[in-house]
């Protein structure tokens, strides 16, 4: 079963997720501060240019800054035009079977076609 | 008979319904839209001056200046032409079709004719437009194929959009003349 109470393992691999972010957290600062010299001067002379210490984290913010704009863009392309038959049905509508209508009984769940709601909706009850 | 009532668009500006009997079984709807304001038109033009002006005393170009009057002129006959639609208007001819006019600013007409065998139904429609929901009143349109099934939805005032108490009284107004329809039935 799924449920979202709190059980050891969770505990445990949040915890371990605690450490291993301010482990990678230190490990930036110290790439992006301390100067090179000193770094080759321990031995580590295999890293990545400090050029990328500032250029991720810029393209991260500008990858989130158009994703935003984007999921928007995205949005408005995919909803159905004013003239299409989409606002009106779907492929399970038109699908969809008579139910018999029984006495005394709820009537089956459906579509209700779009005629016959505006006719319910506007126009006067004689 | 006719008759003319005061509405609001879908985005407040004040529109006219105007409805004409000509006979029992012959209605002619038409919403007007509000005209080109003197105002606007010259707010536009002058920000446009302005800013050809700016880039004149930029750049020491005089082409500048004479490039933004020809654009502010062309730009104005565009756009009374092809986008400022100045009245809309739904025919209804019980047993013959439904007519849809548009009248551009410049006086331009475009009309399209529908007919009736075509018409399934006219009804209020609402849909996601942009960032709103409206109300919109659409013909639908048989399909060869199926008896239930819709095979075209054509929208009607499309540039007016009419709040939902004017688009009831246009309904209303169709449906009477499309139900004579069912107790009339046509020679075939």
């Amino acid at each position: 079963e799924n449920s979202p109470a709190p059980l050891p393992e969770r505990a445990i691999y949040g915890f371990a997720l605690f450490l291993g972010s301010w482990f990678g957290f230190i490990l930036y600062l110290i790439w992006a501060y301390i100067p090179e010299t000193w770094l080759f001067s321990l031995g580590l002379t295999y890293w990545p240019q400090k050029y990328w210490a500032v250029a991720l984290p810029v393209y991260l913010l500008v990858t989130i800054g158009i994703g935003y704009i984007l999921l928007f863009g995205i949005n408005m392309m995919s909803t159905a035009p004013l003239n299409s038959t989409h606002t009106i049905t779907d492929d399970y509508a038109k699908k969809q079977q008579q139910k018999k209508f029984q006495e005394e009984a709820i009537p089956a769940l459906r579509d209700i076609p779009i005629s016959e709601v505006n006719r319910m909706f506007y126009l006067p009850e004689k | 008979a006719m008759e003319e009532r005061r509405f609001r668009s879908a985005s407040g500006a004040p529109i006219a319904l105007r409805r004409r009997q000509h006979s029992a079984c012959c209605r002619e709807l038409s919403v007007r839209c509000p005209r080109l304001r003197l105002r606007s038109l010259s707010a536009v033009s002058s920000a446009v001056w302005l800013a050809a002006y700016g880039l004149f005393a930029l750049s020491e170009n005089s082409m500048v200046l004479s490039a933004a009057i020809f654009i502010t002129l062309i730009g104005l006959i565009i756009y009374l032409h092809f986008v400022k639609i100045d009245q809309e208007s739904l025919l209804v001819i019980g047993s013959l079709g439904i007519q849809v006019t548009s009248s551009y600013a410049s006086g331009k007409e475009s009309t399209t004719f529908i007919e009736m065998g075509q018409v399934k139904d006219v009804v209020i429609n609402e849909a996601i437009h942009m960032q709103k929901v409206i109300y919109y009143l659409c013909i639908l349109l048989w399909d060869p194929g199926d008896p239930q099934g819709v095979s075209e939805v054509v929208p009607l005032f499309q540039s007016s959009k009419p709040r939902l108490d004017c688009l009831i009284e246009v309904y209303k107004s169709c449906q009477e003349i499309l139900e004579q329809r069912k107790t009339t039935p046509q020679a075939s």
